[in-house]
């Protein structure tokens, strides 16, 4: 049976309807399988790539934890370097602070070294009975022996026992006599610049019969008439009796000789006579001013001498110039010194105790070569101080530009009382006030 | 009504049922069935189509933040690893510098140490020179005015730090 047209219009709609809705079906099937892998694959892409992520943010976190460790161990290495730094600077410092202070050591033992060979050779030669070339031998280390006794800046100019001093200018040297010590029975020593001083020698080699050896002190030397007089005190043999005798010389070097029989004075009644210094007035007239008695009763004298100035002048007497009544002189005054300039007297003394740090130097004002004197102020002019103790036995001389100066011994403060040594100074006087001043330095 | 006629005259069991056209009904049932088929399988390929999508979009979304993280990581990964060997090698130069002045500070330390002796030595040295040299000097006043025992008495006090002074001297 044959079909109809309709039927097969039908069955071709049929067929087509059939086929698109296949077609449509495996249409929907292949891209549903499609976007399902492609889904698939963008999760794994996404699980591999979060995998990845956490990966690196593991390793991030491994850096991160690695960078903190290795930062905080270069910040304690820094730390140690700046803390290492810092203590290799100050051992460096420390170090060139050592290594300075060894060198100055070193300067200081080899001037001690040399000092202690200069003074070591002088205590040989005087055990040899050589004085002047022990005073040569000393006198070749002062400068050492300077320094270690402080330096120059105190006025130090001789720093071995020199007490007493006496400075007389004689043409352009300066000579300096003192109580007897390692040059002999009157030390001299010389300069040309108050700076170097040099030793000469004994000034007074041979006593008179009556003195006693090594008993002579507190020289003065004046030159009077052409001739140069020493005015020293000494021992009377056989007796304690302390009186001043006289020598001369044609040089102020000497020899000086004594020729003498008996002491120029000795007021025994008053405990002696010590501490001789001559004054040349204006005039020309010539006094000796010196000091008797001891702690309590000591009393300043001035006489006239007579031209030669190895004898007072005839009918006359002494005359009471000062005695102590300044509560810092203790009861005593010793070692005048008269000088005159501007129409003014100044009398120039020590006073307290020789043999300690307490003694001093005051000065009096007075009208004349005889007095009356007064003390100019109730203090000492010159007194313990740095690098200075008990200064004292003062000398006033004028350079060879009118400038005045005061020589004076005292000891070094860590070593003061004999047998310990009076060192010579040397300082600046102003004599333009009121009361004389000291230069506080040399 | 032709077919139906036709259908009533052949012998009810022996006729072949395949070869008869299925009836109307039977071709709706089997149509509506289809389509009720096309349209279940529609029904899940398409929402199942959307979800694959969706969750296509979401992967892809998320792709693109987790490669754009994971270069920004790599970035910071990257930046941490220099800056870890910038000081690798600042502990390293570091570490050299210290031993150095660690090296320094030892040799420093034991020139201090030998200095400080040097200097403790020639201080006693110092000290014996200085007492010596008082001894010696007052000795020398005493000789100086015949007081020879006194003289004696003076040297006898500084012996020792004069024997000391002159084996310190050498």
């Amino acid at each position: 049976m044959a079909d109809s047209p309709g039927r097969r219009r039908r069955i071709r709609l049929s067929a087509l309807i059939v086929v698109l809705g296949v077609a449509v079906l495996v249409a929907a099937i292949w891209t549903d399988v499609d976007a399902r892998n492609r889904s698939s694959e963008e999760s794994a892409a996404l699980a591999g790539a979060n995998t990845h992520l956490a990966t690196l943010r593991h390793d991030v976190a491994t850096t991160q934890f690695a960078k903190a460790v290795t930062s905080a161990k270069r910040d304690s290495l820094q730390a140690s370097i700046a803390s290492t730094t810092s203590q290799l600077a100050a051992t460096n410092e420390a170090l060139a602070n050592a290594d300075v202070h060894a060198y100055v050591q070193g300067v200081g033992i080899n001037t001690l070294q040399t000092c202690l060979g200069g003074v070591k050779t002088a205590l040989n030669q005087i055990a040899a009975r050589n004085n002047t070339q022990a005073a040569k031998d000393i006198s070749a280390v002062s400068g050492p022996c300077t320094q270690l006794a402080g330096g120059s800046g105190t006025g130090l100019v001789y720093p071995f026992d020199f007490p007493d001093p006496s400075v007389i200018l004689v043409g352009q040297t300066y000579f300096a006599y003192a109580t007897n010590s390692v040059a002999g029975n009157i030390q001299i020593i010389d300069s040309n610049d108050l700076v170097h001083w040099s030793a000469v020698g004994n000034a007074l080699p041979s006593l008179p019969a009556w003195a006693t050896p090594d008993y002579t002190w507190a020289p003065a030397v004046a030159m009077i008439g052409g001739t140069f007089v020493l005015y020293y005190a000494v021992n009377v043999a056989g007796t304690a009796d302390e009186c001043i005798s006289v020598a001369t010389a044609t040089q102020p070097a000497g020899p000086f000789l004594d020729k003498s029989t008996a002491p120029l004075e000795c007021q025994k009644s008053l405990g002696g006579s010590i501490d001789p210094a001559s004054f040349i007035d204006t005039d020309g007239t010539s006094y000796l001013v010196w000091k008797s008695g001891g702690p309590g009763s000591s009393k300043i004298w001035s006489q006239q001498l007579d031209p030669s100035g190895t004898a007072f002048v005839p009918g006359s007497n002494p005359t009471s110039l000062l005695v102590p009544d300044q509560p810092w002189e203790a009861g005593t005054v010793e070692a005048p010194n008269l000088i005159t300039t501007g129409g003014h007297y100044y009398l120039f003394y020590s006073g307290n105790d020789w043999n300690s740090s307490n003694y001093a130097v005051g000065v009096a004002t007075c009208t004349g070569p005889l007095g009356p004197c007064a003390d100019a102020s109730p203090h000492p002019i010159l007194a313990s101080g740095p690098g200075v103790a008990g200064p004292g036995g003062e000398s006033v001389f004028a350079d060879t530009a009118g400038n005045f100066w005061i020589a004076f011994h005292a000891w070094v403060p860590d070593a003061v009382g004999f047998p310990n040594s009076r060192d010579l100074y040397l300082r600046r006087l102003t004599l333009s006030g009121p009361v004389p001043t000291v230069a506080t330095s040399g | 009504m032709t077919d139906v006629l036709e259908a009533d005259r052949r012998p009810f069991p022996t006729e072949p049922r395949a070869r008869r056209p299925a009836s109307r009904r039977t071709r709706w049932i089997l149509w509506i069935a289809a389509g009720a088929l096309f349209a279940a399988a529609l029904g899940y390929l398409i929402p199942d189509q959307v979800q694959a999508r969706d969750h296509y979009g979401q992967a892809h979304t998320a792709l693109g933040v987790a490669r754009q993280q994971t270069q920004t990581v790599t970035r910071q990964l990257d930046e941490l690893r220099r800056d870890l060997n910038i000081l690798k090698t600042q502990v390293g130069s570091d570490s050299t510098a210290l031993s150095q002045d660690s090296s320094q500070l030892l040799g420093a330390q034991t020139a201090l140490a030998a200095a400080q002796a040097h200097v403790t030595q020639q201080k006693s040295l110092i000290t014996s020179l200085q007492t010596c040299l008082v001894g010696v000097e007052r000795a020398l006043n005493e000789l100086a005015i015949g007081k020879l025992s006194n003289a004696i008495a003076a040297l006898n006090s500084v012996s020792p730090s004069c024997t000391a002074a002159e084996a310190s001297s050498g």
